[in-house]
């Protein structure tokens, strides 16, 4: 991964994250306010209903009042035989709006009753209660009809003449009716749970619809066990309701019912799903913005380091004199500059190195040349001064010191010219011409020249080729010397003979020839300083062969590498391609 | 004496001749005139009805001239009655009148007889003229032979609490009755107890599964249904769970009124077991006898007898004559003449 991709992915990783972030805080911000907006709303509206409700509990107390100030109500009272009255309830309960009445004498008994005319004598001794009926207002009372129990809201009011009272009960019954009756805004709706059976029934679920059952019941028998109001949202999406559960207790603090003031969050959640696009689109958009940017400012920022990667490319491919322009003034600039100064340096560092090396070379050359010329140069010395002794001294035997002076001188003059041939080769390497070359048939063919040396140094030779092998681009003549020479190595090597091994393998797009001997092996010195030119461990060696090796398959851009232990034998290792 | 010679005392005189003489015109009966009568009940037949009360018992002195089923019913004198000619040309009768509507009718001077409910005959004016029968009708429960046990039908017969039932639905009109025939009649309907008695009703029923405990009553006169509501609202207090419904066919029970056809003990007691599906009574010769007859009647409780309740009839003031029906509530308008009628 580049630089300038992990910049611009560390850019973007930056500018997605604080996108979303303040993406976040923005919605989630505006959402609380919302939140709130929506609660102060739907407390209102609770408000707003709680008004209406005490509303219909004053249009109920106004309607008692009103029956027990009327003449026919003073009449009942008065009356002494309250009998001819057993009607009277439905029609004053008609008359004054009210689903509920009932005419109740002094002692309790039921004169007339509305809901259920058969009850007539029947007694409410509940009214006979102390209390102060006027000032109650409206309340709730579980109200028996003929078809069952009922949760009612009445008002109770007294007429009273002539020493007589008689009590008038009047009231709505809480019911699907009752609830449609009520005023209520917009996406609100009211249910109501009559509390009269001992467990929760459904069918005491008053304005509901059946889904509504399971979600509410929960939210009911809280404020049956704590007996006070709790707001619940139930549900989710756009079908979430705010419930308020107002607790409904009779006049003797019963609880009596449970009013769920139902609001739809619809219009809120429809609001927050707008917000959540508009969020979305400016957040991507803002994503989108930033990755540009991001694009831009890191081409901006990498330009100068990918001239200076490159610049350091180029250095590591041997141009030394590769520079950076600068133009910054920033970090970058001084990094280029810095650059720029390392590379001059490199360069006049180089430069003295090869003139170090250039003279340490000619120094190494001029020691070499001084040592392998100094061993025959003291025999000649040695011979020519015998001749020149016996030639003086003893001239009978002369002709004898000649002829073995002179072999001798012959045979160290050949030496002399065997070293100067191999410096002189050594110093005329050639490039190599490449050409496809099948090294096995070039491991075969060398092996053969070697058979008649190999047999007599009692060395046997095993070439392990690998059949898949293809030709490589290679120089043949050069790498013929080379194998010739890893061969002689490992002749030397086993003076006392042993197996010498040459080994093919296939690389990818290229080979690997290894030479291995059963000699005594190096040491991990030797090993290291193998292929330094005049380095020998033998002694008779000029220390060039190796190096000629290593300069031959290095001109081939190949590697060598030798893996010896001392006493374990030593393999050579070319890989090429 | 020279005021009683003096023309003073002679036109006083001759002003009391004058108002002697309108006195005796106005209770002379005249020929002539329409009878206009409203009834509540309505015969959808397509021919007038020739037995029962009420309407059939025109044809003693009446002929039927005008017929409309359900709607109007007018008979005209007739000219060969075995006892004369009625004083009154026409009857004309109007049917499938609510008695609530009958009596404003009577108080704005637009019929000449109405019949009067309980609550319309306790809203009648001072001095309205009301023509009553002998508690004549029978309202009882009668049960049908699938509520074959006998402790809810004796359960419900001790929670009717028909005291309270005559006191306000029926404003004490008649009166209250365990029995078939009324005291009136038998002398002895005070020995069969009319009294409620909840808690043994709820002793009867205690043991007894919740479907058997639930009754179906039927009423298919409107105007029995409060009866009815408090019957069944008397049974809850019992245990039993009686519910209203419009039908007899079909109910476990049905509250029926039934009347005494004839003022023969013995007869009437034989009719109305007839009428409420009793076996037939024997013929009894003595009081004792038909007391016995009676409570047999009455063993194992398929009927239970409720009240006894007269026939009332408002009248408007223009008809003149004597009462128009007889103690067992049959019509004789054949005496009746009404002011304004051809002299």
């Amino acid at each position: 991964m580049t630089f300038r991709t992990r910049l611009l992915l560390v850019f973007t990783v930056a500018v997605v994250a604080s996108v979303a972030l303040v993406e976040w805080l923005v919605t989630d911000s505006t959402r609380q306010a919302f939140e709130r907006m929506e609660t102060q709303r739907v407390n209102g509206l609770v408000a707003q209903f709680r008004k209406e409700f005490a509303e219909r509990g004053q249009r109920i107390v106004r309607a008692v009042d009103g029956i027990a100030a009327s003449e026919a109500a003073i009449n009942i009272a008065i009356a002494a035989d309250d009998s001819p009255y057993y009607n009277e309830a439905a029609s004053l309960a008609a008359a004054h709006g009210l689903g509920l009445l009932e005419l109740v004498a002094g002692d309790g008994t039921i004169v007339s009753s509305a809901e259920w005319p058969a009850r007539f004598g029947y007694r409410e001794d509940w009214l006979r209660e102390p209390a102060d009926w006027e000032s109650r207002g409206a309340f709730l009372r579980r109200e028996e009809l003929p078809d069952g129990v009922t949760l009612a809201l009445v008002a109770v009011g007294t007429a009273s003449a002539g020493g007589r009272q008689l009590y008038v009960a009047g009231g709505q019954q809480l019911d699907r009716e009752f609830l449609s009756s009520l005023v209520l805004p917009e996406g609100m709706r009211v249910l109501l749970y009559r509390n009269l059976e001992p467990e929760f029934s459904p069918a005491e679920l008053v304005g509901g619809r059946a889904e509504d059952v399971p979600r509410v019941q929960p939210l009911i028998e809280q404020v049956q066990q704590r007996k006070r109001a709790i707001a619940r949202t139930l549900g989710s999406g756009a079908g979430a309701e705010t419930f308020h559960a107002l607790p409904l207790t009779g006049y003797q603090g019963d609880l009596l019912g449970v009013l769920l003031i139902a609001s739809s969050r619809r219009e809120l959640v429809e609001l927050e799903s707008v917000l959540r696009r508009t969020g979305m689109v400016v957040a991507v958009a803002g994503i989108l913005l930033g990755m540009a940017l991001s694009w831009w400012a890191t081409a901006r920022i990498t330009r100068p380091v990918q001239r200076l990667a490159e610049s350091a490319a180029r250095v590591a491919a041997g141009d030394w004199g590769a520079t950076v322009a600068s133009s910054s003034a920033g970090e970058i600039g001084q990094l280029a500059r810095a650059f720029n100064r390392m590379t001059h340096e490199l360069v006049a560092q180089r430069e003295r190195l090869v003139q170090a090396e250039r003279v340490a070379a000619w120094r190494e050359l001029a020691r070499r040349l001084a040592h392998e010329l100094k061993n025959p140069l003291f025999p000649l010395q040695i011979t020519v001064e015998n001749m020149q002794r016996a030639r003086e001294r003893y001239p009978e035997q002369f002709d004898e010191v000649f002829r073995e002076g002179a072999a001798t001188l012959l045979a160290e003059l050949a030496n002399l010219k065997q070293i100067v041939a191999r410096f002189s080769d050594f110093a005329r390497m050639p490039a190599p011409e490449m050409q496809p070359v099948n090294f096995n048939e070039l491991a075969i063919d060398t092996l053969k020249l070697f058979e008649p040396q190999l047999a007599q140094a009692r060395v046997r030779a095993d070439a392990a080729l690998d059949p898949r092998l293809r030709p490589v681009q290679a120089d043949p003549e050069q790498m013929t010397r080379v194998l010739r020479n890893l061969i002689l190595n490992a002749i030397d090597a086993m003076p006392e003979g042993g197996t010498l091994t040459v080994r093919t393998s296939a690389l990818e797009g290229g080979v690997r020839l290894e030479v291995s001997d059963t000699g005594q092996g190096l040491t991990p010195e030797e090993s290291r300083r193998l292929f330094t030119p005049y380095y020998t461990t033998k002694a008779h060696g000029t220390g060039l062969g190796l190096a000629i090796v290593q300069s031959v398959v290095s001109d081939h851009h190949g590697r060598i590498s030798v893996e010896s232990s001392p006493g374990k034998g030593a393999t050579f290792r070319i890989e090429l391609g | 004496m020279r005021l009683m010679s003096s023309p003073w005392f002679a036109v006083r005189n001759l002003a009391l001749a004058a108002l002697a003489a309108t006195a005796a015109a106005a209770t002379r009966p005249h020929y002539g005139g329409t009878l206009h009568v409203q009834i509540r009940q309505s015969f959808e037949t397509p021919d007038p009805p020739t037995a029962g009360y009420g309407m059939p018992d025109l044809a003693r002195a009446f002929a039927i001239t005008l017929w409309e089923a359900g709607r109007r019913a007018v008979y005209a004198a007739d000219e060969n009655a075995a006892g004369g000619r009625p004083f009154l040309d026409t009857v004309e009768i109007e049917m499938a009148r609510p008695l609530r509507d009958q009596s404003v009718d009577l108080e704005l001077a637009k019929t000449d007889v109405v019949e009067l409910g309980p609550s319309e005959l306790r809203r009648q004016p001072a001095g309205r003229k009301v023509w009553a029968s002998a508690p004549v009708r029978l309202v009882a429960l009668v049960f049908a032979p699938r509520v074959e046990d006998a402790r809810i039908r004796e359960a419900l017969a001790l929670a009717v609490d028909r005291a309270a039932i005559h006191n306000v639905l029926l404003q004490r009109q008649g009166e209250v009755s365990a029995a078939l025939l009324p005291q009136w009649l038998s002398g002895y309907a005070f020995l069969f107890p009319a009294a409620a008695d909840a808690a043994r009703a709820r002793t009867l029923v205690a043991g007894l599964p919740a479907a058997v405990r639930a009754i179906s009553l039927g009423v298919e006169d409107a105007a029995a249904r409060p009866i009815a509501e408090r019957i069944a609202l008397n049974a809850r207090d019992a245990g039993l769970a009686v519910s209203v419904v419009p039908q007899a066919a079909g109910a476990d029970a049905r509250l029926v009124e039934v009347r005494i056809s004839s003022l023969d003990p013995a007869l009437a007691l034989a009719g109305m077991a007839v009428s409420l599906g009793l076996p037939e009574p024997p013929r009894a010769a003595s009081p004792e006898a038909l007391y016995a007859a009676e409570r047999a009647l009455l063993e194992g409780f398929h009927v239970i007898p409720l009240f006894h309740l007269p026939d009332a009839y408002g009248v408007n003031p223009r008809v003149k004559g004597r009462p128009g029906i007889t103690p067992l509530g049959e019509w004789r308008f054949e005496n009746l003449w009404v002011e304004g009628g051809r002299p």
